[in-house]
């Protein structure tokens, strides 16, 4: 074992201004020259970002106490249907809640339209108690009059994807977009050598507690996300080649930035939510320095034929293979496309280096690891 | 040359073949890219005339006498390119080549000469950003 640094060491660092802080693509280039030992002494944090479609998502929300007190049961925010089983004040903004009178309206467009400072209509029904008379109330809300106002997602960033193709004979539409008939497109979701999950593959310094740049502003890692996968097979490079880890996020959307959280309608597949996500990898010995440096012709991804209900796999392919435009799939050139936007994790990412090179934000070590080991059960037919 | 134009029929006239007419008269190539035609209502053909300049003035001055709406087709689609989020999806669904990525900068390039008014990435983009004004 070469050269260890400790959380510690690299805070201090950071504190003295004297950090070596670069983004997951900058340190992938620089693997080219130099060895895991070199990057070690070199670099101090790689920062990883995303910027894609993450239906798992969703904000709560205290409206706070109205005068008579009402215990809210049937709530809608702009009409669209939000959980309210929770106390009296207290609901959850489902990102993919669908309007009751618009399908390409929703939780992400009332989550988006709070964050930039609109107000919301605020519908409220109730049976009426005797500690809480009210029945019914109709206003308009802001991010500002109300408690609370909080993201927390239980699904976000996942590790890897499926690239998505479709062999019917017909188009169709999904949540990895609109998919042309007999392999005419082929879609992809991760920033590959960028997206945070693939340059930490065994979260050994992401997890319960990691402090992460959401939505704009600050925020944590609050558990591992749903659906967490350990199990999925890994590559040489150690990268797992399809849809396995995930993290459950945490932050004030009070403080985010619509740039930052974008409501988004798939066409024909209902509405989904943009997240940006940042997470900083503190480098602290060589094995942390060999998986920052994974590069994109590493990176490995499933294509799945969303066509069948299996989603049988057509074969593998690599990141580079998908970012220059198009694979080869069953003897036929197939155009490629992303469906998360390069061009915004970058910014992320450089956000995040700025910050931390300029001491505003505090590396941690997590609270608790994920499980090391987990997979994912099917729902049982009974 | 190649020049793109957008055709507006009255109700009366859609029954006749004039596209053929053009293209049998004038030695002029049409290539038809968008169509909206039903029997009884005004139809529109987004139509791209290739010839020589002269058989392509004469050909919209023989439609115009047709009675034909003749408009060349300058805003075709229409996109916020301020609100783009350049996540690509409306790549994936553009054949023409007029939307793609830059493979650099990650950027979406927008390239309207290449644009056939499919309208494919109208329904594509999750942020709804584009719309196609048929007017030119």
């Amino acid at each position: 074992m070469g050269l260890t640094k400790s959380y510690e060491e690299i805070q201090e660092k950071i504190d003295r201004r004297e950090a070596v802080v670069l983004t997951a693509e900058e340190v992938s280039r620089m693997s080219r020259e130099l060895s895991p030992a070199e990057i070690v002494r070199k670099v101090d944090v790689v920062t990883t970002a995303t910027f894609g479609p993450m239906c798992s998502s969703g904000a709560f929300i205290n409206f706070g106490h109205y005068d008579p007190p009402i215990r809210m049961e049937e709530v809608s925010l702009n009409d669209v249907p939000v959980y309210a089983g929770l106390a009296a004040v207290d609901a959850y903004i489902g990102a993919t809640s669908e309007s009751k009178y618009n399908e390409t309206y929703g939780g992400a467009h009332v989550i988006e339209e709070l964050i930039s400072g609109k107000a919301v209509h605020l519908s409220a029904r109730a049976k009426g108690t005797d500690c809480y008379p009210t029945k019914e109330v109709d206003t308009t809300i802001t991010k500002d009059d109300v408690n609370e106002f909080y993201l927390f997602n239980p699904r976000n960033a996942y590790q890897n994807y499926a690239v998505a193709v479709n062999t019917l004979g017909h188009t169709i539409y999904t949540y990895m977009g609109t998919l042309l008939p007999r392999l005419g497109n082929a879609t992809y979701s991760t920033s590959g050598e960028l997206s945070p999950l693939l340059n930490d593959p065994s979260f050994r310094t992401i997890g319960i507690g990691t402090r992460i740049f959401f939505g704009g502003t600050q925020g944590f890692v609050s558990w591992h996300g749903t659906q967490f996968n350990t199990s999925k097979e890994k590559n040489e490079a150690g990268v797992p080649v399809s849809n396995a880890g995930t993290i459950a996020v945490i932050g004030d959307a009070k403080m985010m930035q619509s740039r930052y959280i974008k409501a988004a309608y798939m066409e024909r597949y209902g509405v989904t939510i943009f997240v940006g996500i940042g997470i900083p990898i503190p480098v602290l010995d060589e094995d942390l320095a060999r998986s920052v440096s994974v590069r994109n012709d590493q990176i490995e991804a499933t294509v799945q034929d969303y066509g069948i209900p299996e989603k049988p796999s057509l074969g593998r392919v690599n990141y580079s293979m998908l970012r220059s435009g198009s694979i080869e799939l069953q003897g036929k050139q197939v155009r490629t496309a992303p469906i998360s936007s390069l061009l915004r994790a970058r910014e992320i990412a450089e956000t995040l280096k700025q910050w931390i090179t300029a001491g505003e934000f505090q590396l941690t070590r997590p609270v608790e690891q994920f499980p090391a080991h987990s997979t994912t059960k099917p729902l049982k037919r009974r | 040359m190649n020049k793109r134009y957008v055709f507006t029929f009255p109700p009366d006239i859609v029954n006749r073949p004039i596209v053929s007419e053009i293209a049998k008269h004038f030695d002029v190539m049409v290539n038809i890219l968008n169509a909206d035609v039903t029997s009884g209502r005004e139809g529109k053909l987004v139509v791209e005339l290739e010839g020589i300049e002269e058989n392509i003035r004469k050909s919209l001055e023989y439609a115009v006498s047709a009675g034909i709406g003749c408009v060349p087709l300058l805003k075709q689609l229409q996109f916020d390119q301020e609100a783009c989020v350049a996540c690509g999806v409306c790549t994936s669904v553009c054949f023409s080549g007029a939307l793609t990525m830059d493979s650099e900068s990650w950027e979406l390039i927008y390239d309207p000469e290449q644009c056939v008014v499919c309208g494919r990435c109208v329904k594509a983009c999750p942020l709804r950003l584009f719309s196609i004004t048929m007017e030119g």
